[in-house]
């Protein structure tokens, strides 16, 4: 077994969370399934990797992701943080049976559960006393569905309004009440103490053991973390303990921001501050783990990315599901049997393993460690003549990178699933495979090394996935030339499953998210008189740190241009 | 103003009315946080939006727990949760002595005082009580042969505070052994090596200490035993799993046959660890009936288990790092972190290791150790909120004895020392104090007398009697504490109510402070928000 251990740090990566494991949980709960296509039902993944199997008390049987999701505490909105599998009603069971004086019970008001959890709960009551009556309820269900479409698009608060899994007691990790607003909780010094705090570092570190103690045989932590505040500096924290402890297992990390966290009031001192933040935290992830993806558009819905997508921006709702969906494209080799180089699987093809990915993109000769993500969804079909375009549809989903630049040098993995071929019939793996190759050798570009990974089956859409996609994407994500007279967004209800392709590149594109990175913490930081010093020190750093920083990120900048000078100017 | 220019939006408050505000956060805070006082407190139980359960009658717990937004609470809170920090209790305390010595404050300010008198006031009173608290306390000697106790008095006296009697009791004589089980002469303690461990399981007075080792994990490998006796212990710090990552992934070798050759090495490497090991077994266990059980903080792969198993050998993995250092303290050894340094002298021994499963969970007990100088609290409870308010509990108690330990004094309690201190401002610092600073020291110390109060009004008393008759007795020489079933006067010292020196002295240093700067405010300023609207 290769288990992947995942870690989701801060608000926006929570919800990009929670889609995640929606998409997991459809697919465990269409396999198998009569009624879906095969290339869903037999989609030959192994969900143990993300997944593990547990027992309550009572002795009902578990399967809950290996997931640790950490987040201030109040985010969980109306779910507890026990998870919804372990303690059914601890309030009935429990008297206070540790004092005898007075008791004075303060009660928050309860958070109401929209419709979608009622559904979901009921639906649960409902399968445990009876299982036949299923039938009768099916146009009643219809129109319900859509209501919860319309109650989540309107009225999602909290990442658990729109999450359909269950979790782990363990699973779910709040920090203690931070006493202040969540929108002051907004640069890197405000997260520095956090993880030191009463046992709380020590709290997140035992959660993590757990899930990693019983795995036989880890194949790297998958680290999501919300980068744009102060939860950067608690990841830091956290990854630092994560590299002593478990210091040959891979962590692939993935700082992800929402818009909003760029739609700051433009002032110049928050800019500097928030120019800092950008630098400081970049530096210190980027120090703790093998592989660091910059995830995030300032303006996701107007951008390339988003052809066939409406998503509003202001939404994290929205443009959590887009990156979610790249998430899990890039999360498939990891699942597919490891096959010798002869034997070939009809579902899957190119599976690989955590280090061997990571060892691909940043351990051949340039050691860049910082990768961009690109994705298409829907992907577009592959059909002989346009084959070529394929690749160009592949639109970046990390800010900051020169758009043009042809790099020789660059190394890519492309993960492609449930790809559609002519006439819309599910392409087949070797064919998708023969596409790829084929558009490389045609394209006028071709990076210096590829792996491609296939697999047949494509992204399921769960219900509480939102309604982002345009009037013209079809029912199994094909794109209809001639979209119906409908020309609203369309969501679960219309789309079922989508084909996707999502690809890490690690290439000198990466330069001007880099070198922005790099010039800011020596404009503002490091040199002398700098504004942001006063900043930088209250944020707890010292001058020698700060230059420790700058050296390393422009050692970054110098292994992917060896021409520029970025020897240090401040002295 | 200049500020108005550069943000019209900015609210001002000015000096009155910031005061004003000041004022009435810390006393606000100190209405919560008032009931929580001493053993006839009322206990809380917060319940969450989502139903999640938090009992407490921890003031520094309740602090963390709420949602505090208005600026003066915050700094008050962080002062008492800093108090937590350095002396591990009397949050509940410092909130309420700031809040009284606001409260003294605001009477003189309506007459027309300025806080700066005030402050210099409550300058000279902290300074006197500090020296009174010197004179005030109970030396005890903490030689070789600690005076046990004393140190389960103070130990109950804080338990008490926190759990029913019964309960109280039970965990005092736990938590006294527990210290004196780690204490080392001539080394400071640390309370990191008494483990607190929990299992959900029946009822709470099943709590006991384990002399030895609780691991929350078991044996992976279904060969292993599950009861071992008169074992080796071996903990070690050794990666027994097959990892890629030390070898360069598949994509660069030429051939197939040659990955495969390397992945064969690197197995290899790990199956001759795991050899050493079992060499090291059949060494010492060669003849005999004794047992050998691995403890390693790295990953055992499903190959190297089996091997072990193979050979009768218990093997646990990814055990904590803190455990390493109280195995060997527990069971003697060293903590090992290459094969190459294994001899018979780095086991360690235990009389007996045996695992318990509750559900998914798997518990490992290392037991019958020799002179063990780390232990655990093992916590059952019925439910986990009721669990992590015994633990809350039990690290307070650890604390309290730690710091008498360390203090080698204590303080009379039951209000005993306040009303003292109060008496000895009044009738002797006052006297030597020039101008209208008197007025500081006498609202200082009137403040002081807000913990007797308290704990005379959370038992239901009537707190002018109380404080009538406490005053009596002291001025005629008598120091006396508060009877809190009858309101009578008691000797703390034949009660066995003691508290520690070092959380009354933090106290009394950090609440005088944060009060200062609270009076001393002229304005406040905030752009943006409202903050005239109540919180």
């Amino acid at each position: 077994m290769r288990e992947v251990v995942t870690v989701q740090v801060g608000g926006f990566a929570n919800f990009i969370g929670s889609h995640f494991w929606n998409f997991q949980d459809e697919l465990l709960g269409l396999a198998g399934d009569p009624d879906t296509e095969s290339a869903l039902s037999n989609h030959g993944l192994n969900m143990d990797v993300l997944y593990r199997t547990g027992e309550t008390p009572e002795g009902v049987l578990t399967y809950t992701p290996r997931l640790l999701s950490v987040n201030y505490r109040g985010s969980l909105g109306s779910m507890s943080s026990y998870g919804t599998l372990y303690n059914q009603n601890p309030e009935l069971l429990s008297p206070v049976a540790t004092w005898k004086g007075d008791i004075s019970t303060q009660r928050s008001q309860p958070y109401e559960r929209n419709l979608f959890l009622r559904s979901l709960y009921e639906e649960e009551q409902k399968q445990s006393v009876s299982i036949d009556s299923k039938r009768q309820a099916n146009s009643q269900d219809e129109t319900q569905d859509k209501d919860i479409v319309d109650c989540l698009e309107n009225g999602v608060q909290y990442w658990t309004d729109f999450s359909k899994v269950h979790y782990h007691p363990q699973s779910l990790y709040e920090l203690n009440g931070l006493w202040a607003d969540e929108e002051k909780f907004n640069n890197y010094g405000m997260g520095k103490d956090v993880f030191a705090e009463s046992f709380q570092g020590e709290e997140m570190a035992e959660r993590l053991r757990f899930f990693i103690e019983e795995c036989d045989h880890v194949q790297g932590i998958q680290y999501v973390v919300d980068d744009s505040g102060g939860f950067s500096s608690v990841a830091v924290d956290f990854l630092q303990n994560i590299a002593d402890e478990y210091t040959n297992t891979p962590v692939l990390l993935y700082t992800v921001r929402s818009p909003d966290s760029f739609m700051n009031p433009r002032n110049k001192k928050r800019n500097i501050s928030q120019d800092l933040h950008n630098s400081v935290s970049f530096a210190k992830l980027s120090s703790f783990c093998k592989l660091i993806v910059p995830v995030g558009l300032p303006f996701l819905g107007g951008s390339k990315a988003s052809m066939h997508l409406r998503v509003n921006d202001e939404k994290p709702y929205h443009c959590s599901a887009v990156y979610a969906a790249a998430l899990h494209s890039l999360s498939l080799p990891f699942r597919m049997d490891l096959l010798g180089p002869t034997s070939s699987s009809i579902s899957n093809s190119g599976a690989l393993d955590f280090n061997s990915l990571l060892q691909m993109l940043s351990g051949d000769a340039r050691q860049n460690m910082v990768a961009i993500l690109d994705a298409t969804l829907p992907a577009p079909t592959i059909e002989e003549p346009a084959v070529e375009s394929f690749l160009s549809k592949l639109q970046p989903l990390t800010p900051e990178i020169s758009e043009d630049m042809e790099d020789v040098h660059s190394v890519e993995s492309l993960v492609i699933h449930g790809a559609l071929g002519p006439g819309e019939r599910r392409a087949s793996v070797s064919k998708i495979q023969q596409a790829i190759d084929a558009a490389y050798e045609q394209s006028s570009f071709r990076p210096r090394f590829c792996h491609l990974s296939a697999a047949r089956c494509p992204l399921p859409i769960p219900l509480p996935f939102p309604s982002i996609f345009s009037a013209n994407v079809g029912n199994r994500g094909q794109l209809l030339s001639s979209p119906g007279s409908n020309s609203s967004s369309k969501g679960s209800l219309d789309v079922h499953s989508i084909p996707m392709a999502a690809r890490l590149r690690s290439s000198s594109a990466v330069l001007p998210f880099l070198s922005n990175r790099l010039e800011n913490l020596r404009k503002f930081g490091v040199q002398r008189g700098a504004l942001g010093g006063e900043l930088l020190k209250n944020w707890g750093f010292e001058k020698e740190e700060l230059e420790d920083m700058s050296e390393s990120l422009a050692s970054m900048v110098k292994a992917l241009d060896p021409y520029t000078d970025v020897s240090s100017d401040s002295d | 103003m200049s500020l108005r220019v550069l943000n019209p939006n900015a609210e001002v408050l000015n000096k009155s009315e910031a005061l004003r505000m000041n004022i009435n956060a810390a006393k606000g805070l100190q209405d919560v946080l008032k009931s929580n006082l001493g053993p006839k407190g009322t206990i809380k139980m917060l319940v969450g939006g989502a139903g999640d359960i938090k009992l407490t009658k921890d003031g520094n717990t309740l602090l963390k727990e709420m949602q505090i937004q208005n600026p003066t609470a915050i700094m008050i809170a962080r002062t008492a949760v800093a108090q937590d920090d350095i002396s591990g209790d009397g949050t509940t305390s410092t909130v309420i002595f700031i809040g009284e010595l606001m409260k003294q404050s605001d009477r003189y300010i309506d007459e027309g005082m300025h806080p700066r008198v005030l402050v210099d006031g409550f300058e000279i009173a902290k300074r006197a009580t500090l020296q009174f608290l010197e004179k005030f306390k109970t030396p005890v000697v903490m030689g070789d042969e600690p005076d046990k106790e004393i140190l389960k008095m103070v130990a109950r006296t804080t338990l008490r505070t926190k759990l029913y009697e019964a309960l109280a009791d039970q965990l005092t004589e736990i938590i006294v052994n527990g210290v004196l089980c780690i204490r080392k002469p001539q080394e400071p303690i640390d309370l990191f090596m008494v483990e607190i461990m929990h299992m959900r399981h029946k009822f709470d007075v099943d709590t006991r200490l384990v002399e030895g080792l609780v691991l929350d994990h078991g044996s992976r490998h279904p060969d292993m035993k599950r009861r071992a006796e008169n074992c080796y212990i071996l903990t070690c710090n050794v990666s027994l799993e097959y990892e890629k990552s030390e070898i360069n992934a598949g994509f660069f070798y030429s051939n197939a046959e040659q990955r495969e050759g390397m992945i064969a090495a690197e197995r290899r490497s790990v199956d001759e660890r795991v050899r050493k090991i079992i060499e090291l077994k059949n060494k010492v266990c060669a003849g005999t009936e004794n047992n050998f059980v691995i403890i390693n903080q790295k990953g055992i792969d499903p190959p190297s288990l089996d091997m072990l198993a193979k050979e009768g050998i218990v093997a646990l993995r990814r055990a904590k790092r803190r455990n390493m250092e109280r195995l060997v303290l527990a069971c003697g050894g060293e903590a090992v972190n290459s094969v190459d340094d294994l001899t018979p002298d780095v086991l360690g021994w235990a009389g007996l290791v045996y695992e318990h499963v509750l559900g998914e969970e798997k518990y490992t007990f290392v037991e019958n150790v020799r002179n063990p100088h780390s232990c655990t609290i093992l916590i059952k409870g019925p439910n986990d909120h009721t669990i992590a308010q015994i633990k809350d509990a039990v690290r307070d108690g650890l604390r309290a004895v730690k710091n008498t330990l360390e203090d080698e004094a204590v303080i009379l309690g039951a209000g005993a020392f306040e009303v003292a201190a109060r008496q000895h401002l009044v009738n002797d610092v006052m006297k030597t104090v020039q101008g209208r600073a008197q007025l500081g020291v006498e609202a200082f110390a009137d403040a002081l007398l807000v913990i007797p109060k308290t704990l005379a009004e959370n038992a239901g008393l009537d707190t002018q009697d109380v404080i009538i008759s406490l005053k009596g007795e002291h001025d005629r020489g008598n120091v006396v504490g508060l009877n809190q079933h009858t309101g009578e006067p008691i000797d703390p010292q034949m009660e066995g109510i003691f508290d520690n020196y070092a959380v009354k002295r933090q106290i009394l240093n950090s609440g005088p402070v944060i009060a200062s700067q609270l009076l001393l405010v002229d304005e406040v300023i905030r752009a943006g928000r409202n903050m005239r609207k109540p919180t």
